[in-house]
């Protein structure tokens, strides 16, 4: 390495001390997960080791292969929902509003709500309470949950409900790194309304933007509490997510060693998603 | 600033019409888990006119129970030292990673790969590290609230690194520039000038960083079991059990846990709010 | 600069200082007597173990008891058990857990306990049934057991002047007789998947063998041909319960047995305190599920709820056993049985819970077979397979896949018994 000056030499220490810290509680667990995954363990007690054969499995099991599907179908449409959503309340709660601190302080409510409490309303909302509505209206009113084909909107509702509050509050910090000058300049030109939004806003809170995008995508491929809450996998194993494998049968189960397969590939995967999705993004930024 | 305030703002009502309107979606479950947190298990229904009907008595006797239960008081004492000490660690930590691969990411390699390093090991799913995570505390003794600390530290860094290095993007490099024309090093640079400039970032990653520990159960509950200490939602697990949940006591636990988390947001969003930033550079 | 640097290297320092300075270090002091720990799985049954862990140490100079019942103690005995911090006794049930136990080498020989001989043997066999393969010695020691059926609103029943079925043909018969009065039969709550294992468990006791996974296991049958009667049985039971079971979870059903929107519900013992926590004057009682055509065939589904299994790492054997011979002490047992309306694994007179009325006979005889699920591993999610067989209605798809899936989850355990089998031919 060529000979740093002081200024990198100060970023350096500042980086490494932090960098050993995080490798030890992080990358050496991983590690030994990793060489879990060629065996039989069960977490506990003796093992065997079994070669390659929890990752052939892995590409074999229909189980396996279905929560890969319905995980993905889930975190693209709650990441989708949940950033329009929480950029527009972001945009209002931001705005020149009446009951500022309030507002905000309500809608940051859904995140701290523990998840037996999400799980028993929203299981009461979609099992008797829309029904009810439906019926009142003259429909044929049934709970969703208990459909194989649409209980994952049911999740999706309920994470978006709960993670909105997060969101938004990143992007509020976002809108305020936008200076007020930028509007006033913009305002001589006639930006207003979508064209400003479009134009002045947005690319300034683009790192914020990649930021929740990764959030999201990371938060919802793991999704894993509202599963427990809402349905359990059900109904008919309709809703099993990845990490809800990973958890259930690899800590509650006797599955860890194949599970701790599974988690390395599931952790591959979405960080060739990621790392690629933060390059795309990081261009962006660095083009402005 | 003063002076600004003082000026009467114009608010825009549409918007904040449109705001109460939307908080329904909120009020509704709010409003259900109150009902519940009052009433007595027999008062339970599978009507809906049932569950929404106010209780038949209002009597604090649920909240007396639910704090005797989980032990509240030292409960709570130990969930605000968890939380508090890793806010603490988080944002002094994080903040000074964030500034040195914030600063370089963009034109040095080195940085760029520790900033993939730390973000990656964001997706590693807690089952696979769990195991070894327990069996490492506790050889190295802390299978205890230092270990749960760490732990937490270690967790958070890859989302707060992210929001660090990209609030740094709008911060100016000639803010640096001038302290260092002035003498300062780069380290007191960095706690005199960019530090205090990112306090709106520490007030979203202390929340955001603060909420999830606040209810995380999974760590303490493997990383400190049998240490005898409880975090409020260890303590609130003993409303649940396969064969039976008492709601009633369950919902007046969590809406008495909801609230320290709750005045610490207000008192941190009012400092996401100064954005310090604006007008002061460019 | 320099000193920046050091004192920031002390921040980490510090706050583990602080937090480790916070934790303190509570040690009692018990510096003569023996140290038991005994952790429990039931953290309902907090209470009670808490008297009697008082009661003992008042009466014991020499030993002194610590129980523990945490939450998800599963989990906390497995995290445990990696750092190598052993209790000295598990309270845990008789189910594939104690099997993997068995078979890691935690669990101790009891055998020369001699607290043993006062066991109802049935319940010692059950336990010997799940080792993997026969292992020399006896592992745990049965303390309770828990009963599965049908609970039924005894008050409803006497006001209609309904009989207890005692064969398959009057269920059916009742079922429809109930349903002709304008009253839902059963109320199930499928969507809670566990729930769906009980009406399996306790129609399987009665139609196929007690033994009929270790005979999949040693490859001599199969599951298509003995779970047949099982699937096709529970397919017409659910035709009198609610609407649309599987929006309703366990809660609900319990709620809307205790409100009376239901005669029945298929369930264990374990459901009364939650139902009458809704409706504390219910009157509930229970029967035996009766799958055969004749009342001969019919068997108790009961299990082993709770035993005390000492470790291998227990350092005193006989402290522990002293432990467990308190515990086992009639009057302790009979404390445990009014606080958890639980079915004594202990031979000898105890007063039940009137909801076990029905289940009476059955108990006093010993007519009773383990849990089917009791073998089944976690992994495999036989709850949501019958669940998913349930809505879609598919006899031979279900029992096809339940014959793959076996062999695919239980493979190491197989091999064990192919192994086992060929040693001792």
């Amino acid at each position: 390495m060529k000979k740093m000056n002081n200024r990198e030499r100060t970023f350096f220490f500042m980086t490494v001390p932090i960098l050993i810290l995080f490798f030890a509680f992080n990358t050496l667990p991983l590690i030994k997960g990793f060489m879990y995954s060629f065996t039989n363990f069960r977490g506990y007690g003796s093992y065997d080791w079994v070669g390659l054969r929890n990752y052939a499995d892995l590409f074999t099991d229909a189980r396996v292969g279905h929560s890969y599907w319905f995980t993905i179908k889930f975190a693209v449409a709650t990441t989708i929902v949940v950033n329009v959503i929480s950029l527009v309340l972001a945009l209002g709660l931001n705005s020149k509003i009446k009951f500022k601190s309030a507002l905000r302080g309500m809608y940051f409510v859904p995140n701290i709500l523990g998840a037996l409490v999400v799980g028993y309303i929203f299981n009461y909302f979609f099992t008797y309470i829309v029904p009810a509505v439906i019926n009142m209206m003259g429909g044929e009113g049934r709970s969703i949950l208990a459909s194989t084909k649409w209980a994952w909107i049911g999740i999706v509702i309920v994470c978006a409900w709960q993670a909105i509050a997060m969101n938004t509050i990143i992007y509020i910090s976002g809108l305020q790194t936008v200076p007020e000058d930028v509007y006033e300049a913009g305002a001589i030109d006639g930006a207003t309304g979508w064209a400003r939004f479009k134009h002045l806003t947005f690319p300034l809170i683009i790192p914020f933007f990649s930021i929740n995008m990764v959030l999201s995508v990371k938060n919802f491929l793991m999704v894993f509490d509202q599963i427990v809450a809402l349905t359990k996998g059900g109904p008919a194993q309709s809703t099993e997510s990845i990490s809800y494998l990973i958890y259930n049968n690899g800590m509650s189960g006797g599955q860890f060693g194949f599970q701790s397969a599974n988690a390395v590939l599931f952790f591959v995967i979405i960080v060739v998603f990621s790392v690629t999705q933060l390059t795309i993004t990081g261009k962006k930024e660095e083009q402005l | 600033m003063k002076e600004e305030i003082k000026v009467k703002e114009k608010y825009n009502w549409p918007v904040t019409i449109l705001l109460i309107i939307g908080l329904i979606t909120i009020a509704f479950p709010l409003y259900m888990t109150i009902v519940i947190a009052f009433k007595q298990p027999s008062e339970m229904t599978n009507s809906v006119s049932g569950i929404l009907s106010l209780p038949a008595r209002w009597s604090l006797a649920n909240f007396k129970e639910a704090m005797k239960v989980t032990d509240f008081w030292r409960s709570l004492f130990n969930s605000v030292m968890i939380t508090a000490v890793t806010v603490v660690l988080s944002v002094v930590l994080h903040s000074m990673i964030g500034y040195a691969v914030g600063r370089n990411k963009a034109r040095n390699k080195w940085y760029n790969l520790v900033y993939m390093y730390v973000v990656s090991g964001m997706f590693v799913p807690f089952a696979i590290l769990m195991m070894p995570l327990v069996k490492q505390t506790a050889q190295l003794g802390i299978a205890n609230i230092v270990g749960v600390i760490l732990c937490y530290v270690v967790f958070y860094m890859p989302m707060n690194l992210m929001l660090y290095s990209g609030y740094l993007v709008n911060i100016p490099v000639a803010l640096e520039e001038a302290a260092r024309i002035d003498g300062a090093t780069t380290f007191r640079t960095f706690w005199k000038v960019i530090f205090p400039i990112m306090k709106p970032m520490h007030a979203t990653v202390a929340v955001i960083t603060a909420l999830s520990v606040w209810n995380d159960v999974m760590t303490p509950l493997v990383i400190m079991s049998g240490s005898g200490m409880n975090t409020l939602p260890l303590a609130q697990m003993t409303f649940q059990t396969q064969f039976g949940t008492n709601y009633n006591l369950a919902f007046a636990s969590y809406l008495l846990a909801l609230l320290p988390i709750l005045i610490f947001y207000i008192i941190c969003q009012k400092q996401i709010l100064n954005g310090v930033v604006n007008g002061a550079v460019k | 600069m320099r000193m920046r640097k050091k004192m920031l290297g002390l921040i980490p320092v510090c706050t583990m200082m602080a937090a480790g300075f916070l934790c303190g270090c509570g040690g009692a002091d018990s510096s003569s007597k023996t140290e038991i720990e005994l952790v429990s799985y039931k953290p309902e049954a907090v209470e009670v173990f808490k008297e009697l862990e008082e009661k003992f140490n008042s009466s014991h100079d020499d030993i002194h008891l610590t129980i523990n019942s945490p939450n998800d103690a599963m989990t906390i005995l497995k995290t445990r058990f990696i750092r190598e911090d052993y209790p000295d006794i598990l309270g845990i049930g008789g189910d594939i857990n104690y099997s993997y136990f068995i078979d890691s080498g935690i669990l101790a020989d009891v055998s020369e306990f001699d607290g043993l001989s006062d066991i109802n043997p049935g319940y010692v066999d059950i336990l010997e049934k799940l080792e993997f393969v026969p292992t020399e010695g006896t592992y745990g020691v049965p303390y309770v057991a828990n009963a599965a059926g049908i609970l039924y609103n005894r008050e409803m029943f006497q006001e209609h002047g309904w009989e207890i079925p005692t064969t398959w043909d009057e269920l059916i018969s009742l079922c429809d007789t109930i349903q002709s009065e304008g009253i839902l039969p059963f109320y199930f709550g499928f969507k809670d998947t566990w729930t769906c294992l009980a009406p399996w468990n306790s129609l399987a006791v009665g139609l196929a063998p007690a033994d009929v996974c270790q005979q999949v296991n040693a490859g001599s049958t199969k599951f298509s041909s003995e779970y047949r009667e099982t699937a096709e049985k529970m397919l017409r039971m659910i035709q009198y319960g609610e609407e649309g079971p599987f929006a309703y979870g366990y809660n609900d059903a319990c709620t809307a047995f205790a409100n009376g929107e239901s005669a029945m519900f298929p369930i264990g013992s374990y459901a009364v305190p939650q139902i009458k926590s809704v409706n504390p004057d219910m009157d509930i009682d229970s029967f035996v599920t009766p799958g055969n055509d004749s009342a001969d065939g019919n068997t108790l589904n009961s299990g082993v709820d709770l035993m005390f299994a000492v470790t291998e790492e227990c350092e005193n054997k006989e402290a522990a056993y002293e432990v467990i011979r308190f515990l086992l002490e009639d009057e302790n047992v009979q404390a445990y049985l009014d606080n958890q309306n639980a079915v004594p694994c202990k031979s000898g007179e105890f007063n039940l819970a009137s909801n076990l009325d029905g289940m009476k006979e059955y108990i006093v005889s010993g007519n009773m077979t383990d849990f089917q699920d009791h073998y089944y591993p976690a992994e495999m999610a036989v709850d949501a397979q019958i669940q998913t067989f349930l809505i879609e209605q598919d006899v031979d798809a279900f029992l096809n896949k339940f014959d793959k899936d076996w062999t695919r989850y239980n493979r190491d355990i197989i091999r064990m018994v192919e192994e086992y089998n060929a040693q001792n031919k």
